[in-house]
């Protein structure tokens, strides 16, 4: 017994080094798997306010390529308003369509505004945080878009900050389709190239070419439909050779996120509660 | 005080360094480094432990870095002694003066490669790429001990003047 207590105490370290050890690695693991481990990240309110005060400071710099980029855009949406205007007259429609689909989105979709206070691009899983939090409205779950596309899906959200999973993370599953075709596939990440990802699971008989252009497709009731995601820069067979693989050019460049929309679409809601009843059904069948 | 400057200007600064896409400094490991012989194994362990937990909280690597600086706290002592004279005292802090030039650089490149080694394989578990990973390890860790011998150079200087 003596022997033992001496043991003990003379190799103390070892058992810390294991307990240690194991606690990291509960941590790594926790994190892979469940969610609500918002403490460890950087939803944590220390760490959110240091990335804060960070953000603040450094989005500054990138405020007149900001500008210059919004103008840009709003000339070529304008340019597109007045065209398509101009199409419809001539088919002799009423504009009536129009300002009903914008009542609908408007209704339905619900932008919460948020600023990116961390980010990263070159690492094999990446993770964006903002500054919004429940108390601002973001939940787990909810997709996440900027001027230029899709960025990612919330992942873990404290008070006041979250953790975005963005396209560029090895977890990532987004539902997209081809615009022209509504051929859908899985758009995923391989771990490098923070410019490009690929669209996988498109079917061998898909008539696609590159210049396509890539949008959600409302399936994953995270994105609504049409959300622009990229273009289809090369196409190859999958390595199981039963399916296509599209390599896309993101749109949304993740270097320059400063201020990113969290959508909270109340449609959504209710199909994800049906599904859930559907899923719920089917195992008490079994 | 040194462990929050340090934390600061890993998850700040050296966090978003990629030199051709690869290498990144982890210049946090300074702090164990420099702990000197005197220290009890249990407290270097812990130290290592905190220090890991709190890079690992702002770069969303829980448990990343953790393991790895508890791992190269269990070794530091054991590569101390092996660098250092014989006839030296218990309460030497690692550096040039006490060590000698080439076995402290010789210290801290073994030092480094342990711990990213550690650190890149933990990082790159479910990865296959194993290029990749050699690629990270090596070319980070030529960062990371060029790091190190800058400030403790500078540390050195500030010493003497």
């Amino acid at each position: 017994m003596h022997n033992l207590l001496n043991f003990i105490l003379k190799y103390n370290y070892w058992f810390l080094f294991v307990l240690l050890e194991i606690i990291s690695f509960t941590l790594l693991f926790r994190f892979n798997q469940f969610q609500g481990s918002a403490f460890f990240t950087t939803a944590n309110g220390v760490a959110g306010t240091v990335y804060k005060a960070s953000s603040e400071v450094t989005s500054y710099f990138h405020l007149k390529d900001i500008n210059d980029r919004l103008t840009d855009r709003n000339i070529r949406l304008e340019q597109q308003v007045v065209g398509l205007r101009k199409v419809l007259k001539a088919k002799g429609d009423s504009l009536q369509p129009i300002d009903s689909v914008s009542r609908v989105l408007f209704h339905t979709l619900s932008m919460i505004k948020a600023n990116v206070i961390d980010n990263s691009i070159n690492k094999r899983n990446n993770y964006l945080t903002l500054d919004r939090g429940k108390a601002d409205g973001v939940k787990p779950e909810m997709g996440v878009i900027d001027g230029r596309g899709v960025v990612g899906i919330v992942y873990l959200t404290s008070a006041h900050y979250s953790v975005v999973l963005p396209i560029l993370n090895s977890k990532t599953s987004i539902s997209c389709k081809i615009r022209e075709h509504d051929y859908y596939g899985f758009l995923r990440w391989d771990g490098k190239d923070p410019l490009h990802a690929n669209l996988e699971d498109i079917p061998r008989y898909a008539r696609c070419k590159k210049g396509d252009v890539v949008v959600t497709s409302g399936y994953s009731e995270v994105f609504p439909q049409g959300i622009f995601v990229g273009i289809v820069e090369k196409i190859f067979n999958s390595a199981d050779g039963m399916s296509y693989q599209l390599r896309v050019r993101l749109s949304t460049d993740f270097s320059r996120l400063t201020t990113v929309r969290v959508i909270s679409n109340s449609e959504m809601k209710e199909v994800r509660a049906l599904k859930q009843q559907v899923a719920e059904g089917e195992d008490t069948n079994k | 005080m040194a462990f929050i400057v340090l934390v600061f200007f890993q998850v700040l600064v050296f966090n978003h360094v990629h030199l051709f896409g690869y290498a990144t400094p982890f210049l946090y490991i300074y702090l164990l480094l420099k702990l000197n012989l005197g220290t009890s194994r249990a407290e270097l362990l812990i130290w290592g432990f905190l220090l890991g937990l709190a890079v690992d909280i702002f770069s969303n690597t829980p448990g990343v870095s953790a393991a790895s600086t508890t791992f190269y706290a269990l070794l530091q002592p054991i590569l101390v002694r092996l660098f250092t004279p014989r006839d030296s005292d218990d309460t030497i802090e690692p550096g040039f003066k006490t060590m000698g030039i080439a076995p402290f650089i010789r210290f801290i490149v073994i030092s480094v490669l342990l711990h990213h080694t550690v650190l890149f394989t933990i990082e790159f578990f479910s990865f296959v790429n194993w290029t990749d990973w050699l690629i990270s390890i090596l070319s980070s860790t030529l960062l990371t001990v060029f790091c190190v011998i800058a400030i403790e150079g500078i540390r050195m200087k500030k010493k003497a003047s």
